[in-house]
């Protein structure tokens, strides 16, 4: 059995499992934000309104908002509020984060785990050797909460093997982007993709990140790689208990093995209307943007203000671009204010803002005219996502939206 | 389960949220519904009547796994939602609510907006009635049959909570 298969065998109390099988499971942790939470609630409250037994796994991050611009949207907030405070839940209220770096971040999330959460992009817990899966509201309500439970159909497996060096000046995140063009949106559709191979072995924690967040546009259902080394050491760094849980596979176990060489990867782009419209810097460049933003599920990491502070050395942000910079976690601002970070980014003309998951789908900032553009690390550009239909997204690189912010143009770094 | 009426026909890579825009999460299901698909075909939301069917391409259903946007579809009073693939979370979202789904595999151009369509989920044909012409997609999951004729996953659970126990 692979790692997905031995977190559903042990967590159903059953000897093995097999692709195809439906098995219902303990759940660990249900992670829930400011709009599924709410979601979440109304179901709960009108169609089962039972006690729930375990309140300590479930966590609610507000994070779609990080102060409510209107009154609709504060009564939302405060009905969450009134409704984990009334069953116990553990919440993080506006500021502390977006949902999936500040449940890592306060150490609910370890390896081994089954967590579940209606946000899509919850399968990038597979990062940490957990089994993260995106279910819907009613399943929050209806078993997760009452009884710890969910059902889950067992995946087939497909191992993404990334091998080669990469060329100088292309990122992870130029990586990602292009498997989710050579693969094509939904064609992994309900598997368990594992990232693994030279190359991803050789990434930090917070680089490996940026792979199983991609994976729910190729439509699987989970995705993971396999703790080791660099897992544990990260997951040291967390508050609460050690990594105890580290399930690892019996290897060979992937019904499909892709095999790709990231030395052929140039710089990306995911242009307008979807995540896999990719296209290499060169194809876009020279296209103005008004905004650019370092945040959302894909952004904020500590990692790509480094990256923009090296990129905006000795540079201003455009006078026709609005840099936002919108740290993942409370815990990121706090070590870019460390590092000078802060003041170095907000001297080259950037804004920062609180963290949160920034513009996405514009809650409280970020929403755009027609004929605007905007360039961010965020996980989805889809028509509509942040204002106009009409306005166009594109995701990058922390390294090209920098330059770009820099530029006013879409624009690859520079030497 | 057999379902027939007008087909309503939808492209590849839609997301949830063309289904329900992120302005209207917070409203009341009688404002949503109003709204379904609105961008993608106007006449949608005005026009559906119950019993209809929505086909659509690959993907459907991707991006944001909030079964509101199930629940807005489910409420223009259609019968059955088909599509060439569909994205997980809103394949299980669809049985969830109770709204029937089937997944039909590549038929490019296979039923047209207002051709008249016949679903039988339980033997997974799909049939458009104006060409006369029929594919078979993938039968549901008998657990999943069990959830829609249970009326969804919170009816089930409520009436047989032995399995979640």
């Amino acid at each position: 059995m692979n790692l997905v298969e031995k977190i559903l065998a042990r967590a159903s109390g059953r000897e093995s499992v097999e692709p195809g099988e439906i098995v219902v499971a303990k759940v660990d942790r249900l992670i829930m934000h400011d709009l599924s939470g709410y979601l979440t609630s109304q179901v709960y409250e009108k169609r089962v309104n039972t006690p729930i037994p375990d309140p300590e796994r479930v966590v609610m991050v507000f994070d779609h908002h990080f102060a409510p611009p209107t009154e609709q949207q504060a009564d939302v907030l405060r009905h969450n509020r009134q409704w984990a405070r009334k069953h116990g839940l553990t919440l993080y209220d506006c500021g502390n984060g977006n949902l999936h770096h500040a449940a890592v971040r306060n150490g609910h999330i370890k390896p081994g785990m089954i967590v579940v959460g209606s946000d899509s992009h919850t399968p990038v817990h597979g990062t940490l050797g957990a089994l993260a899966v995106a279910l819907g509201n009613d399943s929050h309500a209806g078993t997760v909460l009452p009884y710890g439970k969910a059902w889950f159909k067992v995946p087939e497996t497909t191992r993404v093997h990334l091998e080669g060096t990469p060329q100088p000046g292309v990122t992870p995140r130029d990586v990602a982007l292009w498997l989710v063009g050579r693969i094509g949106e939904g064609e992994l559709n309900y598997r368990a993709v594992e990232f693994g191979g030279p190359y991803v072995r050789g990434l930090s924690f917070w680089d490996r990140w940026l792979f199983p967040l991609l994976c729910v546009d190729l439509g699987a259902k989970c995705s993971f790689v396999e703790p080791d080394e660099v897992t544990e050491a990260f997951v040291r760094t967390l508050p609460g208990a050690g990594p105890d849980l580290l399930v690892r596979g019996d290897g060979g176990e992937a019904a499909q093995v892709l095999r790709f060489d990231v030395g052929e990867v140039g710089v990306q782009v995911a242009c307008p209307p979807t995540v896999g419209n990719v296209k290499p810097v060169g194809a876009v460049a020279g296209t103005p943007v008004q905004y650019a933003e370092l945040g959302g599920h894909g952004g904020g990491r500590l990692e790509d203000f480094r990256a923009a502070a090296e990129v905006l050395a000795g540079h201003r942000v455009h006078p026709d671009v609005r840099f936002h910079l919108v740290p993942s976690s409370r815990e990121v601002f706090a070590e870019a204010a460390r590092e000078g970070l802060v003041l170095a980014l907000h001297e080259a003309g950037a804004m920062w803002f609180p963290p949160s998951t920034g513009s996405n789908q514009a809650y409280n900032m970020g929403a755009l005219a027609s004929d605007e553009a905007m360039i961010s690390t965020h996980a989805r550009n889809f028509p509509g996502r942040n204002g106009s239909p009409d306005a166009s997204m594109y995701l990058a690189s922390s390294e090209t939206v920098a330059a770009s912010a820099v530029a006013g143009v879409i624009a690859g770094r520079t030497a | 389960m057999k379902f027939e009426g007008r087909c309503w026909r939808f492209g590849d890579n839609i997301p949830t949220d063309r289904l329900v825009k992120t302005q209207y999460v917070f409203e009341p299901m009688e404002i949503l519904v109003q709204h379904v698909l609105e961008d993608l075909n106007p006449e949608f939301p005005k026009q559906v009547r119950p019993g209809d069917v929505v086909f659509a391409g690959k993907h459907f259903g991707q991006s944001s796994g909030r079964a509101i946007a199930t629940k807005a579809l489910q409420a223009t009073g259609i019968g059955c939602v088909v599509a060439e693939t569909f994205a997980r979370t809103f394949y299980r979202n669809c049985f969830e609510v109770g709204l029937p789904a089937l997944e039909v595999g590549l038929n490019p151009g296979f039923a047209a907006d207002g051709d008249r369509v016949r679903v039988d989920l339980t033997t997974g044909e799909f049939t458009n009635l104006t060409t006369q012409t029929m594919i078979r997609g993938a039968a549901a999951d008998p657990f999943l049959v069990e959830m829609l004729e249970a009326g969804g996953l919170i009816s089930l659970a409520k009436s047989r909570p032995e399995v979640f126990r």
